[in-house]
């Protein structure tokens, strides 16, 4: 065979192996987005039929929540709004995800930061901005506190953390309403609360996080805070020294501690600052304006605990995949309370919210299953 | 078994293999690590199902789905790294894997008798987890034969045992083939077991058998030439081989060791529940000598790598480099004051699988490819590439993730990580297990290298062969301590023995 | 000090600290077993609410039998533990997350459901003993209690027998110990998981139907309010054993039953707080005391996959 056609003919095969290989890879793609769709719509079909079987009509649901959640004016903001706390819980969340911690306790440690922001946004004087600030801050102390608890109970006393957290949540709300009970910790004075309500004192208006204005819009900047701090989350996992480590204890502790990866050190660091910011997030609760009052009163967590939880494991420990995952169930935060006027009752979206974070933990499951499978299968020793 | 194939994804395991197994006989199966045999077991005891071929049991063709059906039709196996539960007592662990209710006053009353058969001693009531190795492979047996299987497997049965030990296990097998007429196969990759032990051989290579014959027809250099398909002539072959170097000199053992480089003394660990992982073992290791530390497994050899690897703290005693203290247990220190380990098992704190081999590469020196804290992917990538042509490392690139990389080429990386900052002190553990023949070739190199350049090298092993063509000098370790050191030159193997199984004096 | 000794003396705190201890116990004896497989799960709590929910519905659409309701909740609890069996040890999903999102989807439905359905039920009426029931202090607390918490005293030996006398249990403790070496001798370890899960399911749900139809006698949602995670903790704090299990149970539940007696005993000055948060400061403090000196199973929470460590 002459040169020309030799090398047109290896042209050809490795031609054809590319375009073999590129296909195999386009039948994986489309084959991860059917999973995915077909786990949503079951998810959604199921909502659904639950809807129907109590008498209600899902197309009324469906549009009372796009209503509720961006289409009526002034509606996004508020959403915006939500969507903050639960981004900030989330972002915590994926920093002891990834190093291997399982903490469920942000609701606690939320409602903790949100009273002791309470406590130093009443009580501090001085300028406005120093205060938002010192509050802030507050929130982030108060909560990386209360996850250090449990962090400190599992590095040395061997407590696993998935309960110790768990179990600090009620006690976290025990704590806040002994404290609204309290003029000396956070009830307000009797002049200045309505009736007879343990509620705090309200934050002065100079206190309180401004708010911006887009498009008749309108949301607290925390918003811009929160976005920016989903790219920090994610610049340090992803580029940076301690981001690596921690991500290597979260992988594989042994090898971590040889390569002088203290887990004590770094997991305790991964639990301050999840808890920190779940603080955050309930101190931008107190202060931005979009939960009441800018009061604290009781009940004050209203589930944005638990619901940025599900925000993480949905966003799959991806910090910036976790902003528009935040916007989507804030949504539904937002959107469940025009349902009233569809005589449907409000705690469909909580059902909603639960199947989809379970159809939404299908798909990845079967996809590690089938990897790990193929990986079995190309490594060729089997000791 | 006839015309057996099994594929893995791309890789064939097993291609068209016969095998014949006949009653009264021990029939071995001898191959190199990765040959294929393993697979070939895990078919015929239900682990694997083949993806062609058949198996035939006394001439029918049977269908074994998995180990439950399997033991129905009478093949049972003694593993190798053992089926046992170890917090579940004797008479617990021999019971599992059997069908119908459980008679527990039965199964005990059958452990005691078949113990006595086979001459040996095991309490029924007795918790496995107490038990040191050589007594745990019993129960296993005991287990196995319970079911009393036509057809028994084992499976590289004297990793664990001590010479002696191997012998009495050799004459046991005798007795299960000749006194009750089974069908025994006996996979092995030591050629001396083989021909020692067995009445016929199947030999086989990169997943094809390439010779069959009667044991009595064949001899080592001939099996050998069939194992690795070219005439045997580099030594370290020998380890692959599971020949025992004879008395030829090693390279220059050193004369007394100046300084040494890494000091261990009297260290002792214990667990919560009282068991001494390390009971006062003391070694040191000097510039440029290799040190191997031989024993028979679970006699601490996992705890010395671990204290070496900054991941065992200890109750008393303390391990010095160069002169000074290293504290153990915490984080990096090992590390940091010089020691290189290469673990026993790389998944377990040697890699981190999920991560790319770049990452792999540098992940205990991260300083190296970053700038005030955030990482350089592209000086990572770079130096990476670096350490990939140097040490031959065969992946498809840096950013590759390291999970799908064969098992020698994970070892690569983690010794290239080792080594690519200068360290003072080597530890191999069990560096060569289930590598094939050019991967142990490679490794051995480079610990031969490592030490002609001043490192100090510590090699542990349960391979007597490994120990014996590597090292200057050879220490025993037995119950966490090292009982007895000589020089290779003085190595007298019936004592060797002896210290490794605990019954020999420590000083001569 | 005075306190003490009334609550200590009256019988109204034994017997409300048994009926709190009961419903602990039922959870935390399939728990148990669960946890000896190797898993652990926190939907547990989800579990006994998922029964009480149906146990009322139960005792509504059959014409006031509790019988049925105690049926539709262990049936509910089954169908619970099912979801979280099959996703954690089915598919390789994480079993905290899925515990925890079942919890919230059951909390959620049964709120929904509740509105919408509104089952009415009413509390058991005592059934007494003869004889036992008239023993001093602990008589009645024991032997005059609504009859579905006597279903409690045979399920604890059962619940001991199926793991140590069984082939079954063998099998469970041995996928709890060492999957592997269990897996090569020919067991099925994540089937043994997901059963052991299923028994968890089914006597949480039975507990969830005592809560609503013995004890509580009306559903709403908060009505386990997190004593499925203190009956997780009573397992841990036993050192899963089983007879430390008990004991952790009779221990919280007389926690819980202090701080209601308490009020009831006309000391209700004491802070409120402090009392509801009690029982978890108590659970938390015994783990603390009593996790680092025990072995739990070797596997647990590790998740079992074939041909991986």
């Amino acid at each position: 065979m002459t040169d020309v056609a030799e090398e047109r003919e290896v042209e050809i095969d490795t031609k054809r192996a590319a375009r073999s290989q590129a296909s195999a890879r386009r039948a994986a793609i489309i084959e991860v987005v059917v999973l995915y769709a077909v786990c949503i719509a079951a998810a959604l079909v199921l909502a659904a039929i639950l809807v129907a079987a109590t008498g209600g009509s899902w197309r009324d649901v469906f549009s009372a929540l796009l209503d509720g959640s961006i289409r009526r004016p002034g509606r996004w903001g508020l959403t915006l709004g939500t969507a903050l706390p639960l981004l900030l819980v989330a972002l915590g969340t994926i920093v002891n995800a990834r190093a291997g911690l399982v903490n469920i306790g942000q609701e606690g440690q939320l409602l903790i930061g949100a009273a002791c922001a309470t406590y130093v946004g009443v009580r501090l004087g001085g300028p406005g901005p120093v205060v938002i600030v010192a509050l802030l801050l507050a929130g982030v102390l108060g909560g990386a506190v209360w996850a250090g608890i449990a962090g400190a109970l599992r590095y040395w006393r061997g407590v696993p953390e998935v309960l110790s957290t768990l179990l600090l949540v009620t006690v976290a709300a025990n704590a806040g309403g002994y404290g609204l009970k309290n003029p000396s910790l956070l009830l307000a004075p009797a002049a200045g609360r309505a009736n007879r309500n343990q509620v705090s004192e309200q934050l002065a208006d100079d206190t309180r996080l401004p708010r911006i204005t887009v498009f008749g819009n309108e949301f607290p900047i925390s918003v811009l805070l929160g976005i920016a701090l989903a790219g920090a989350v994610a610049f340090v996992l992803a580029r940076t020294v301690p981001g690596f480590r921690l991500r290597m204890l979260g992988r594989n502790p042994r090898t971590a501690q040889r390569a002088g990866v203290s887990a004590t050190r770094y997991g305790m660091g991964a639990m301050l600052i999840s808890g920190g910011f779940a603080g955050l997030a309930g101190a931008a609760m107190l202060a931005g304006g979009d939960f009441g009052n800018y009061q604290l009163v009781p009940g004050f967590s209203v589930n944005i605990g638990w619901t940025g939880l599900l925000v993480a494991l949905v966003a799959r420990e991806r910090a910036v995949a976790a902003i528009s995952v935040a916007f989507v169930f804030a949504s539904l935060r937002t959107g469940s309370g025009f349902l009233a006027a569809t005589g449907v009752e409000r705690r469909i979206t909580d059902v909603v919210q639960a199947l989809l974070v379970l159809a939404l933990l299908i798909p990845p499951a079967v996809i590690y299953i089938r990897s790990r499978r193929r990986a079995l299968a190309a490594s060729k020793d089997r000791v | 078994m006839r015309n057996i194939t099994k594929r893995y994804g791309q890789v064939v395991a097993c291609s068209s293999v016969d095998l014949a197994l006949e009653a009264g006989r021990i029939h071995g199966v001898l191959g190199e690590n990765g040959a294929g045999k393993s697979t070939l077991m895990k078919v015929l005891i239900g682990l694997a199902i083949p993806d062609a071929g058949q198996v035939l049991i006394a001439g029918r063709p049977v269908v074994i789905a998995d180990p439950i059906a399997a033991a129905e039709l009478g093949v049972g196996m003694v593993h190798q790294h053992f089926s046992l539960v170890e917090p579940l007592t004797v008479w617990e662990n021999v019971a599992l894997g059997g069908v119908g209710s459980l008679a527990p006053g039965e199964v005990r009353d059958r452990v005691g008798d078949r113990s006595r058969h086979y001459g040996i001693d095991i309490e029924p009531d007795a918790i496995v987890a107490d038990l040191p190795a050589g007594l745990r492979q019993r129960v296993e047996i005991v287990k196995c034969l319970r079911r009393d299987p036509k057809i028994v497997v084992f499976d590289e049965p004297t990793s664990v045992l001590t010479p002696g030990e191997s012998e009495q296990l050799f004459e046991a097998l005798r007795r299960v083939v000749d006194e009750e007429g089974r069908a025994v196969a006996l996979v092995s990759h030591k050629l001396d077991e083989i021909l020692h032990a067995t009445d016929d051989v199947t030999i086989m290579r990169q997943g094809a058998v390439v010779d069959r014959r009667p044991t009595a027809e064949a001899d080592a250099a001939g099996l050998a030439r069939a194992m690795v398909g070219r005439d045997v002539s580099l030594r370290s072959e020998r380890v692959a081989l599971g020949i025992v170097a004879g008395d030829e000199p090693v390279a220059e053992s050193s004369e007394t060791p100046a300084e040494p480089v890494l000091a261990i003394h009297d260290v002792i660990h214990r667990t919560p529940d009282g068991r001494a992982l390390l009971s006062g073992l003391s070694l040191a290791v000097g510039p440029g000598e290799i040190v191997g530390v031989a024993g028979v497994e679970g006699n601490g050899q996992r705890a010395l790598g671990d204290l070496l690897s900054s991941l065992l703290p200890v109750d008393s005693g303390h391990v010095r480099v160069d002169a000074a203290d290293v504290p153990c247990g915490r984080a990096g220190a090992m590390q940091d004051a010089g020691i290189a380990v290469v673990p026993e098992d790389r998944h377990d704190s040697g890699v981190v699988l999920d991560m790319t081999v770049a990452e792999n590469l540098f992940l205990a020196d991260l300083a190296r490819v970053a700038r005030g804290g955030v990482i350089d992917g592209r000086r990572l990538r770079e130096q990476a590439q670096a350490l990939i042509d140097r040490f031959g490392i065969s992946c498809q690139g840096p950013d590759a993730p390291l999970w799908p990389l064969s098992g020698g080429n994970q070892q690569r990386v983690v010794l290239a990580r080792e080594l690519a900052h200068d360290p003072k002190v080597l530890v191999a553990a069990q560096p060569t297990r289930g590598l094939d023949v050019g991967a142990i070739e490679y490794m051995s190199e480079q610990l031969q290298a490592a030490a002609a350049a001043g490192v100090a090298v510590l090699l542990i092993s349960t391979e007597l062969e490994e120990i014996m063509e590597l090292s200057h000098r050879v220490a025993v370790i037995s119950r966490g301590a090292i009982v007895g050191e000589m020089p290779r030159a003085d190595v007298d193997l019936e004592r060797l023995g002896l210290l490794m199984g605990g019954m020999a004096e420590a000083t001569p | 000090m005075e306190a003490i000794w009334d609550v200590l003396s009256s019988e109204v705190t034994y017997s409300s600290a048994v009926r709190f201890a009961a419903l602990l116990l039922f959870a935390a004896c399939g728990e148990w077993v669960a946890e000896r497989a190797g898993t652990l799960n926190i939907s547990v709590e989800g579990m006994i609410l998922a029964g009480a929910f149906a146990a009322a519905v139960g005792y509504d659409r059959f014409g006031g039998s509790v019988a049925a309701g105690l049926v539709a909740g262990c049936l509910a609890g089954v169908l619970i533990a099912s979801v979280q069996a099959n996703m954690s040890h089915r598919l390789p999903a994480d079993q905290f997350v899925v515990g925890l999102t079942l919890n919230i989807l059951v909390l959620g439905l049964g709120g929904f459901l509740d509105a919408e359905l509104d089952p009415t039920t009413q509390r058991g009426a005592t059934t007494d003993i003869p004889l036992l029931s008239e023993l001093p202090l602990l008589g009645p607390a024991l032997f005059a209690q609504p009859w579905p918490l006597y279903l409690v005293y045979p399920l604890v030996p059962l619940v001991w027998w199926l793991p140590f006398r069984t082939r079954w249990g063998l099998e469970v403790r041995a996928a709890g110990e060492y999957p592997n070496a269990a897996d090569v001798s020919g067991l099925m370890v994540n089937q043994r998981r997901r059963e052991a899960i299923y028994l968890a399911g089914l006597t949480s749900g039975l507990g969830g139907g005592y809560l609503v139809l013995g004890a509580i006698g009306a559903f709403e949602d908060s009505i386990v309010g997190g004593r499925g995670f203190i009956a997780i903790a009573a397992v841990i704090f036993g050192g899963w054993t089983l007879r430390g299990t008990v004991a952790g149970c009779v221990l919280f539940g007389a926690v819980v039953s202090f701080r209601l007696s308490l009020p009831q005993q006309g000391y209700d000055s004491l802070n409120t707080e402090l009392l509801s948060a009690l029982p978890y400061l108590v659970t938390i403090l015994g783990m603390a005391l009593f996790a680092h000196r025990i072995r739990p199973p070797a596997a647990l929470a590790r998740p079992f996959l074939r041909g991986l460590k």
